[in-house]
């Protein structure tokens, strides 16, 4: 790079501004979130949003873990957040296992227009889940799952199936059919196969798709308010709980201080796996 | 090691017939190998004898037992893929013992079979590596040690030295022949580089559209072709063909008479019919030189330099003759020249059916 395109040239400067700008655009609310956090009340209510807090504290931060009410008990978001651990893991380690199995049956069944049906497949995965909300309640409340940590389980399995499946699909299907062969020959079955050779070659896209499974089920908020029942209610409801059921005053720190616990997980998972990521999504463009 | 004996095979997709009624028999021992141009089916009977493809009907029998609705891992085979087909995760090791493990062979039986095909194949070195640190070469070797360490009574390669540099492949073609001999193997090879199957095999069976055009040595192959697409397809450079017709025992290529009293024929030839006069390249020379064989009037066009020999190019009424000639010597050939054509060793076919007469 020289001349023209230096690093003070007049496009650079625009490209530099344009960044900075959308760079604050994006971070400015997050900044507020983090300094009302760190405030006291009184400091709170002198009305200046964008000051420093003047005596940082972390109390807010410790009230909405362990102590802010929910509705009618009082034990902080930490009981949120283990629900959510507890509806995540399950859910992450199932939807994944049975959808890496079903896209590997499906790579398997190569028919005419198999482009096309997947294509199908693929745009029924976007329907949009409300439409399947009152029937499901009332299968559920017949075989007595509604309102059970299984009941959640299964549902964000069902959920989570058919992009699970279809991101297997594609990958194993990209896997060269000769290799398939040569492990037949060999006298390896169907598990065998699966297990000891198309297993180990997924696991950039097994890290893809704990990605999107994490974040997925951790923002949930609808699936947990129906079908969760009020003992396993996940964090996000329960931090809409904190925000909206205060008595009295807002505690705008306490509900600052909630609302980033609760988007703690997925953002340390994409900051985690970033890379991880992208190696997965380029190593399935690449074979395909 | 057992031979294989392929009976009425016939395979399709759906209207599109890919093998038709194809009987193929290697003996014990042999080094078969499938030739012909793309699409021909090679692969697609090869994956037929395996147990890869289902076929519509037919038997496959191997060392005399019926293996037609057999699993490809109990016919007693072994196979290498043009692509290798390595298993990309394990390492060398991992990939030459998956087979015996799945088999549930005792440790000490693999650890010492593995070693023995690492050796004869000069891998050892490489055993820890994965697939994806090694050269094509070293890939291809390693993905014949996987078929060697299975002691399979067959081994089947479908084009397995397609994706080498030139050098290596004939290398690699070296090597092959090697074990071939050395392990006394029985091997169904695929490919469509002729000298790749000329130089390896026993036997070659021509492939065509589906069929086997004709199943013999590589020098009957080459001496008697069975049909103009055999005569076409094997050798380079590639046969010179007259079309003509057949009268009082000479062939009348646009209008010129070329006597052919030499020539082997099986049957004698009706006067009239339309017949192709197949010669080599090699067996036309200068006639000033004393070349035997009939003397025809040409015109040189041009010469084509090949390294050991320089193909001449010949302007016979208007058709165009190749001559293999010595390089010293192409270089003082111009303008109207008199070929012999030496027509011992040349082939006759019907113009209609294609077949040899
Ligand atoms: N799965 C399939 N579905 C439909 N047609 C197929 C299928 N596999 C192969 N064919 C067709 O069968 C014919 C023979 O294929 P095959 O792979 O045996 O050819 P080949 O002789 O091995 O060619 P190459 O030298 O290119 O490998 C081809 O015309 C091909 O288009
Ligand atoms: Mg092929």
């Amino acid at each position: 790079m020289r001349g023209q395109s230096g690093a003070f040239s007049p496009v650079r400067l625009g490209i530099y501004g344009f960044l900075l700008i959308s760079a604050a655009f994006f971070l400015l609310p997050l900044y507020v979130m983090v300094v009302t956090s760190l405030k006291s009340m009184p400091e709170i209510r002198e009305g200046n949003l964008l000051a420093l807090p003047g005596a940082p504290s972390a109390a807010a931060w410790i009230k909405a873990w362990s102590t802010a009410c929910t509705g009618l008990t009082c034990n902080g978001i930490q009981v949120g957040f283990w629900n959510s651990v507890t509806i995540l893991v399950p859910s992450v380690a199932v939807s994944i296992s049975v959808g890496a199995v079903t896209g590997y049956a499906l790579s398997l069944w190569r028919p005419r227009g198999a482009a096309l049906l997947f294509g199908i497949l693929m745009s029924v995965a976007f329907v949009p889940y409300q439409v399947f909300l009152f029937p499901l309640v009332r299968m559920f409340s017949y075989v007595g799952l509604n309102s059970t940590l299984l009941g959640i389980i299964v549902i964000h399995t069902i959920f989570g199936l058919p992009t699970m499946t279809l991101i297997f699909r594609n990958y194993f299907a990209s896997v060269p059919i000769e290799l398939f062969k040569a492990a037949r020959v060999d006298g390896a079955g169907f598990w065998r196969i699966f297990g000891s050779i198309m297993l180990p070659m997924a696991v950039p896209i097994i890290v893809v798709a704990m990605i999107l499974q994490t974040t997925g089920i951790w923002n949930d908020f609808i699936f947990g308010l129906v079908f969760a029942g009020r003992e396993n209610f996940p964090m996000t409801v329960q931090l809409n709980n904190i925000v909206n059921s205060t008595q009295g005053e807002r505690e705008y720190n306490v509900d600052m201080a909630a609302t980033m616990l609760t988007a703690l997980v997925p953002l340390a998972v994409y900051f985690i796996s970033g890379r991880w990521f992208v190696r997965g999504i380029a190593a399935g463009a690449v074979k395909g | 090691m057992a031979g294989v004996r392929v009976s009425a095979l016939s395979k399709s997709y759906g209207a599109l017939s890919v093998l038709r009624d194809i009987d193929l028999e290697v003996a014990e021992g042999e080094f078969t190998v499938l030739l012909g141009p793309s699409g021909c089916g090679k692969s697609t009977l090869l994956n037929a004898i395996a147990g890869l493809d289902d076929i519509n009907d037919g038997t496959i029998m191997i060392g005399g037992e019926d293996v037609t609705a057999r699993e490809p891992s109990k016919r007693g085979i072994a196979m290498v893929f043009q692509s290798y087909a390595l298993y990309p995760t394990m390492t060398v090791r991992g990939n030459l013992s998956f087979g015996l493990k799945v088999k549930g062979r005792p440790r000490a039986e693999i650890e010492k079979r593995v070693a023995w095909a690492a050796e004869l194949l000069q891998i050892t070195p490489q055993l820890d590596r994965k697939p994806g640190q090694m050269s094509g070469g070293q890939r291809q070797r390693v993905a014949i040690g996987r078929a060697l360490v299975q002691d399979a009574r067959l081994f089947l390669f479908d084009e397995p030295l397609s994706n080498l540099d030139a050098k290596l492949r004939t290398e690699m073609r070296v090597e092959i022949k090697k074990l071939h001999k050395e392990l006394g193997l029985t091997i169904v090879y695929v490919t469509h580089d002729q000298i790749e199957a000329m130089t390896l095999a026993t036997r070659i069976a021509v492939m065509q559209g589906g069929r086997i055009e004709q199943y013999a040595a590589p020098d009957e192959l080459y001496e008697r072709p069975e049909t103009l697409f055999v005569a076409g397809f094997v050798g380079a450079p590639a046969m010179n063909f007259l079309p003509g017709i057949w009268r009082a025992g000479a062939v009348e290529v646009d209008g010129i008479r070329i006597p052919a009293g030499a020539l082997d024929l099986r049957a004698p030839v009706a006067d009239g019919t339309s017949v192709v006069l197949g010669v080599r390249p090699e067996h036309i020379g200068l006639a000033e030189d004393g070349a035997p064989g009939e003397a025809i009037a040409t015109t040189m066009q041009f010469m084509e330099p090949m390294g050991a020999d320089t193909l001449g190019w010949f302007a016979m009424g208007g058709h165009r003759l190749s001559v293999r000639l010595a390089p010293q010597r192409a270089r003082a050939v111009a303008g109207a020249t008199t070929l012999a054509l030496d027509l011992r060793l040349a082939s006759l076919f019907d113009a209609t059916t294609e077949r040899r007469l």
